[in-house]
């Protein structure tokens, strides 16, 4: 009996869904389509009409930067995708606000916690934005290889970039794409690892002295011991992440028992961890991680204890720790009211074998280019010069790259310094695992050592793990 | 003796019967206390500031006995550490004077340091509470973080971080029609399934429960393009569209179970009155489903209330769209070194659900039997 009228209720439901596709395709008819964003070619370009000098350098007078400060790119957006969240971000919008005044170009910055999650499905979507902020190079390789960025040499002469940048950050900017080497991107902010932390005024005042060797540093944690407390404090919890700090400690460790050619080996994934090189590096991080009563909570607590919370202990009056080893951006976690130079320091994690220098582990944040137009160009050329971080440094919280960067800029003395000893290093290196491929840099590498670490499994089997992860 | 007999029955009944009545509300608080003690702890922490929270519990607000200092002096000059001390007339080694050791009269020498630069407190066991909570964590999620940052001249100036307003009424933008929505579809669509005949309904409605076990994770990519290639992207009715889309299976399914339960007479007796199905609709089914769609209406709430990833990918984190979720998880900064605040903001972030929950509570334990029971 109800057949009648049954027609009327599928009317009903096929109404609302043609409401609904109405409402999208209302959408659909301003700018039909955007395909082909994330690979354009240097010349098909979506820019605006106005002002378009026809793509290539010989276009305007002067290079993209000198021409968005003549104010030839006025009123433009450029987009960017990357980690910067809360303070980053304010100081990251702070520092280019000069830049945006300056040209007219409004450089809009989307920081997002889950960055790495989210630019895949963005970039396969076709919804990249014009610039990537990648602070780990090996998830940038993957898409240097889909061919989906811009080699910034197609605007900038490699004789610029040489001027701006040492060749080492050039050449850990050199990524390999489908038909040949790419310079991926250029270098914004970095931070400077090899560091050891402690807590000035007590350190003084209790009459230890500052380690220039490997030896000095064993025999002062050891003489920290023997007066009654925990040399150092470590902890490498960080929630999905929990394991980076141990990687850490392996690639400074690497850089100093073994040649460059060997650590950037090993970082391809020619040099396996199973090695005598790589496997005396973790020996060596044992002596001061599983060595008792030298790690505050002892071993057990290391893999527990987030990596933010490590250093807390150093802060206590007197001191519960004495020593930590963790890049510059830790003073972020220490207590509100601490002051650098007065209630803490850091010296150089010391040398272990003096043939291989002073290096430095660093870790930094790349700038990569996905959309090609006129006023992207002119802000990755921004990038590439000192002024682009000027309010950062003086804010404090990064270091500069760029060669035309001034010591006094730095507002903050500890960072100062820091900068100055990196000018000076004989050698520096990326951090090994963020440019390895993400099932080991970001995956089995955090994971053997995490489980290493807490006692799991023994050394070798830890290492072959890795190795067996490496994809081939 | 025969009266008195089933008067003892009758009070043994009854002390078996406030005995089992016990046993199950002692049971039942003791399971509620459970659940309830983390969150009571992440209220408290809430309330302390960071340094507190990284050195002493949370539980240490309750009146507890704690070692307390009486006096305290320098380590005496005369003494080496490395042997056997006397202190405050108490004989130990270091070792043992780093533990601590009581006397007999109720007190504790304490060697605070190390060996270079100890300390000596002598102690004694008292009750005390911490109270010294702030409103600093709830006046930086709500107000947002002051940052206060060098120029390259050396002065210093203030920016006031994004407060959680904005985001909080994004959040309501995009979850109040991502449950409408659906809720209207599902509806037309179950009373579609069960009261009328139509070839392909079993197989449609098969398609739709088969739908269930689809995990949304795999249809971000197709459909961002979708909505790249419409301009879509980044609008609210993106995500609504995404939501909707996301919720239907489930929506359609458990309203299906209701409405075909209820019984046939009624609606017969109004198609024999000459109502028309879309009277039908309105006038009789909708208004009696009302425990289901309530109950509906919750989940698919607070669901998109919880979401972080499908806004994530459809609106993206621009400060001016984002949703609370995603304010939340970037109050904690790019490190993760703000982690104290995070208790706050879920407080703050639970008001909204909490009070939905409550207001449509009644239909709720109705609504969960929807379609359990069918006549």
């Amino acid at each position: 009996m109800y057949k009648k009228t049954h027609w009327w209720s599928v009317l009903a439901v096929l109404l609302v869904a043609v409401i609904v596709l109405a409402a999208c395709g209302g959408g659909s008819g301003e700018e039909t389509t955007e395909e082909g964003t994330t690979e354009a070619p240097p010349t098909a370009t979506t820019a605006p009409a106005k002002g378009e000098g026809g793509g290539e350098m010989a276009g305007g007078e002067g290079s993209y930067y000198e021409r968005a400060l003549a104010g030839e790119f006025k009123g433009t957006v450029v987009t960017m995708t990357g980690p910067f969240t809360d303070e980053d971000a304010v100081k990251f919008n702070e520092s280019v606000r000069e830049f945006e005044d300056a040209t007219g170009i409004d450089i809009q910055y989307e920081g997002s916690k889950e960055f790495e999650a989210t630019i895949s499905i963005r970039v396969e979507a076709g919804d990249a934005p014009d610039i990537v902020d990648f602070p780990q190079p090996g998830l940038l390789g993957t898409f240097v290889k889909q061919g989906k960025v811009v080699d910034v040499r197609a605007f900038l002469s490699e004789e610029y970039l040489r001027q701006q940048y040492n060749q080492s950050w050039l050449d850990m900017a050199t990524l390999e794409g489908p038909d040949g080497p790419v310079m991926a991107g250029v270098w914004h902010r970095f931070n400077a690892k090899s560091l050891v932390w402690y807590p000035k005024d007590d350190f003084e005042a209790a009459g230890y002295e500052i380690p220039t060797t490997w030896d000095e540093l064993i025999a002062l944690s050891d003489q920290i011991k023997a007066d009654g407390d925990t040399p150092w404090c470590i902890g490498i919890e960080s929630g999905a992440a929990t394991g980076w700090p141990a990687t850490d400690w392996m690639e400074d460790i690497m850089l100093r028992t073994t040649s460059l050619e060997n650590y950037d080996k090993w970082v391809r994934g020619e040099l396996p961890f199973s090695s005598p090189e790589v496997k005396h590096a973790a020996e060596l991080m044992a002596q001061i991680w599983f060595t008792e009563g030298y790690v505050y909570g002892g071993r057990a607590a290391i893999a527990t204890t987030f990596f933010g919370d490590a250093p807390a202990p150093m802060f206590e009056e007197p001191p519960k720790c004495w020593l930590h080893r963790q890049g510059n951006f830790i003073t972020s976690f220490f207590p509100e009211g601490v002051q650098a130079g007065v209630d803490y320091d850091f010296f150089y994690f010391p040398p272990i074998d003096e043939a291989y220098g002073k290096p430095w582990l660093v870790a930094g944040d790349i700038m990569a280019m996905f959309n090609d137009r006129p006023e992207v160009r002119a802000v990755m050329e921004y990038f590439t010069r000192g002024e682009a971080l000027k309010g950062w440094l003086a804010a404090g919280g990064a270091l500069s790259p760029h060669k035309d960067a001034q010591i006094d800029w730095y507002g903050d003395p500890v960072e100062r310094r820091i900068a100055e000893l990196v000018q000076d290093a004989t050698a520096f290196r990326f951090d090994g695992s963020d440019l390895m491929p993400g099932e080991v840099g970001a995956g089995s590498f955090w994971k053997a050592m995490t489980d290493w670490v807490s006692g799991t499994v023994d050394l070798d089997t830890a290492l072959a793990e890795i190795d067996q992860s490496w994809p081939r | 003796m025969a009266t008195q007999q089933p008067v003892q029955r009758k009070q043994r009944r009854n002390w078996r019967k406030l005995w089992g009545q016990f046993l199950v509300e002692a049971s039942l608080f003791f399971l509620v206390l459970l659940w309830t003690i983390p969150t009571l702890g992440i209220f408290i922490s809430s309330f302390r500031t960071p340094w507190d929270i990284q050195t002493s519990g949370w539980w240490t607000v309750l009146p507890h006995r704690e070692w307390q200092v009486v006096e305290e002096f320098p380590k005496p000059e005369n003494i080496d550490p490395d042997g056997v001390m006397e202190i405050a007339g108490v004989v130990g080694t270091f070792e043992a004077f780093r533990q601590g050791i009581e006397t007999p009269d109720g007190r504790r020498i304490i060697w605070i340091g190390n060996k270079r630069l100890g300390k000596i407190q002598i102690q004694e066991l008292r009750w005390t509470m911490r109270t010294d909570f702030t409103l600093d964590n709830y006046r930086a999620v709500l107000g947002g973080k002051t940052f206060e940052l060098k120029a390259p001249d050396g002065s210093t100036f203030t920016v006031q971080g994004d407060n959680l307003i904005g985001a909080f009424l994004n959040s309501l933008t995009v979850a109040v029609p991502s449950t409408v929505i659906p809720i209207l579809i599902a509806a037309f669509a179950a009373y579609g399934f069960a009261w009328m005949n139509f070839p392909g309904r079993r197989l449609l409605f098969i398609l739709v429960v088969a739908l269930l076990v689809v995990p949304l994770q795999i249809a971000l990519v197709p459909i961002l393009q979708d909505y790249v290639k419409l301009n879509l992207n980044g609008t609210f009715l993106a995500v609504w569209l995404a939501h909707t889309g996301f919720g239907l299976p489930l929506a359609t399914y458990l309203l299906f179970n209701y409405i075909r339960s209820l019984p046939r007479d009624i609606l017969e007796s109004a198609f024999i009155d000459g109502a028309s199905h879309f009277t039908i609709f309105t006038r009789l089914v909708l208004p009696l489903s009302v425990p289901a769609l309530a109950s509906f209406a919750i989940f698919q709430f607070l669901w998109v209330w919880n979401d972080y990833l499908v806004a994530l990918v459809f609106i993206g984190a621009k400060p001016d769209v984002q949703v609370l979720t995603m304010r939340i998880a970037e109050m904690v900064g790019s490190r993760g070194n703000d982690w104290h605040l995070l208790t706050a903001g879920a407080f703050v972030s639970m008001v909204l659900p909490l009070i939905v929950f409550f207001s449509l509570q009644r239909y709720f334990v109705r609504g969960l039997l929807a379609g359990s029971v069918k006549g």
